[in-house]
C-alpha cells in the first residue's frame, strides 16, 4: 500500500464489459419495461379490459403496434447484451469470485461484522435478479411463440400465469433497483456506484 | 434570469444517479417515441421476419387441448366496422389467381369436403388468448382443388366486411389452417365470421379474417398486405 491510497481509499475499478453490460442492461431493460406496460395496456394482465391501464408516463411506443415494435426490437439488444455477458464471466471464470458463494451464506447466517454482511447481502441480491431476467426471457418467448415453442409455454400452466409472471419480473426489476442502488452506496458509498458508471 | 441554474450543475453525475430510472423514462415516454418505432421496426421487423419463417415447421401441427380445456368466455369479439349478414344458402367462396383450377364454392360443397376439427389456442395481438375449437376445411386440400402455380408465395383472405389480408404460402399450407364453418362444435356464429373464416394456431388473431368471400394465390405481395399491417402491425405476426 502506498501512502497516498492511506490518504483516500482507492476508487474501486470495474472491467470495461462488466461496465458495458451494465449500461446497456439498464438502457434495454428501461426500453423492454416501458414499451412492455405499453403492451400491457391493450389488454391488462389483471382484469383485462375493464382493468387498471398504467398511464403514459410510464409507456413507450404511443400505441399497441408502437410498443411491441419497440419491444420486439430491444429484445434482442437486452437478451444478447445478456448472453455476451454470461459468456464473459464463464471464459474468465468471474462468476466464481464476483457472485455470491457459500462463504457470502456463511456471512449472512452467522456474521458479526456488518461490513462484511452488507457486502454479502449486495452479492447475494445482484446474483439473484440474474434467473429473473432469464424468467423474463423464458416467460416472453412463451408468449411470443407459443404455439412453436409449446414445449415452453406449457412449463407455465396456463395463459393468465404465463402473462402474471412475465409481468412481475417488471415491478421486481424496479425493486431489484433500488435495493442493489442502495446496497451499492452501503458497501462502497458513491465511488462504487461512480466506478460501475464511468 | 439569475434564477434558472446553470445545465452543467443541473445535470452532475450524482444527480443523474439520483434521478435514475424515472428520469429516463420520463426522457423516453414522450410524445414523438410512435413516430421513431416505426423507423426502429423498419430495421428489426425484417429480422424478426427471418427469425419467424426459420421457426415455423410448415407442416409439423401444433399439440391441441382437450375438449374439456375450452374457455368458452374468453374468446373476445374484434372487429374493425361492422358485422355483415351473410346467406349461407347464396354464399359463395371465390379461389383465383395463381392457380391452374380456379373455383367457386358453397357452403355445401365445402361441407362436403373432409372436416377436420381442432382445439387450439387462439391468441390476440392485444395479449388476450383463449381455448377454441374450430372445425372446417383445410387450406391445404382446397389448395389441392386450385392447383396453386409454382409462382404462387402469397395468398390474400378478402372478407364480405372489407377487411383483408395476406399470408406466407408455407404458413396457409400447414395443416392446421382452416377455413372454419364450426366453433366449439356449433355452426360458427355471425359475430366470429359466420359463414366462413380463417383459424389457424400458428398466427395471430388479426391475420384470422371473419366473413372470407374470395382467397386469392399471388406471386407477389402487394402494398397492401392487411387491415392492420397496413396501420402499422407486423405482417408475419406468427405464433
Amino acid at each position: 500500500m502506498t501512502t497516498q491510497s492511506r490518504k483516500r481509499p482507492a476508487v474501486p475499478k470495474q472491467a470495461l464489459l462488466a461496465k458495458a453490460f451494465h449500461w446497456v442492461n439498464i438502457i434495454s431493460l428501461l426500453l423492454m419495461m416501458t414499451s412492455g406496460l405499453q403492451i400491457y395496456n391493450a389488454n391488462p394482465v389483471f382484469g383485462g379490459r375493464a382493468g387498471w391501464h398504467f398511464p403514459d408516463f410510464f409507456l413507450l411506443g404511443g400505441w399497441l403496434a408502437g410498443g411491441r415494435h419497440w419491444h420486439f426490437a430491444m429484445m434482442w439488444i437486452f437478451s444478447l447484451n445478456l448472453l455476451l455477458y454470461g459468456l464473459y464471466i464463464f471464459i474468465t471464470r468471474r462468476w466464481k469470485r464476483r457472485f455470491v458463494s457459500t462463504s457470502d451464506i456463511q456471512v449472512l447466517q452467522a456474521g458479526q461484522n456488518p461490513k462484511r454482511k452488507a457486502y454479502s447481502w449486495h452479492r447475494l441480491v445482484y446474483t439473484a435478479i440474474i434467473p429473473v431476467l432469464l424468467l423474463a426471457i423464458a416467460s416472453g418467448l412463451s408468449m411470443y411463440k407459443p404455439a412453436q415453442l409449446h414445449w415452453l409455454s406449457g412449463l407455465f400452466i396456463n395463459w393468465q400465469i404465463l402473462r402474471t409472471v412475465h409481468f412481475i419480473t417488471v415491478p421486481i426489476v424496479v425493486l431489484f433497483a433500488f435495493v442493489h442502488s442502495l446496497l451499492a452506496l452501503k458497501v462502497g458509498q458513491i465511488r462504487l456506484v461512480k466506478s460501475m458508471f464511468t | 434570469m439569475q434564477l434558472t441554474p446553470s445545465p452543467r450543475r443541473l445535470l452532475t453525475r450524482r444527480r443523474l444517479l439520483q434521478a435514475g430510472i424515472s428520469g429516463t423514462g420520463l426522457l423516453l415516454g414522450g410524445c414523438g417515441t410512435s413516430l421513431f418505432s416505426r423507423q426502429l421496426n423498419q430495421v428489426f421487423e425484417p429480422v424478426n421476419q427471418q427469425v419467424e419463417e426459420w421457426m415455423l415447421r410448415p407442416q409439423a401441427p401444433v399439440p391441441e387441448y382437450a375438449v374439456s380445456a375450452i374457455e368458452p368466455d374468453k374468446l373476445l369479439i374484434n372487429t374493425f366496422d361492422f358485422t355483415p349478414q351473410i346467406d349461407p344458402a347464396a354464399f359463395q367462396l371465390t379461389i383465383d389467381g395463381a392457380v391452374e383450377r380456379p373455383q367457386r364454392l358453397s357452403l355445401a360443397d365445402l361441407q362436403a369436403m373432409p372436416l377436420t376439427s381442432m382445439v387450439i389456442r387462439h391468441v390476440c395481438v392485444e395479449g388476450w388468448a383463449a381455448i377454441v375449437q374450430w372445425g372446417g376445411v383445410r387450406l391445404q386440400d382446397l389448395a389441392a382443388l386450385v392447383q396453386p402455380r409454382p409462382e404462387a408465395r402469397y395468398v390474400y383472405f378478402e372478407s364480405a366486411d372489407g377487411y383483408y389480408e395476406s399470408w406466407d404460402l408455407p404458413s396457409v399450407l400447414h395443416p392446421q389452417t382452416l377455413m372454419a364453418y364450426q366453433k366449439n362444435g356449433e355452426p360458427l356464429p355471425v359475430q366470429n365470421g359466420a359463414p366462413l373464416r380463417l383459424a389457424a394456431p400458428i398466427k395471430l388473431g388479426y391475420k384470422q379474417s371473419k366473413w372470407v368471400t374470395s382467397i386469392t394465390f399471388t406471386p407477389q405481395l402487394m402494398e397492401r398486405q392487411g387491415y392492420w399491417e397496413d396501420r402499422g402491425y407486423e405482417w408475419f405476426a406468427g405464433l
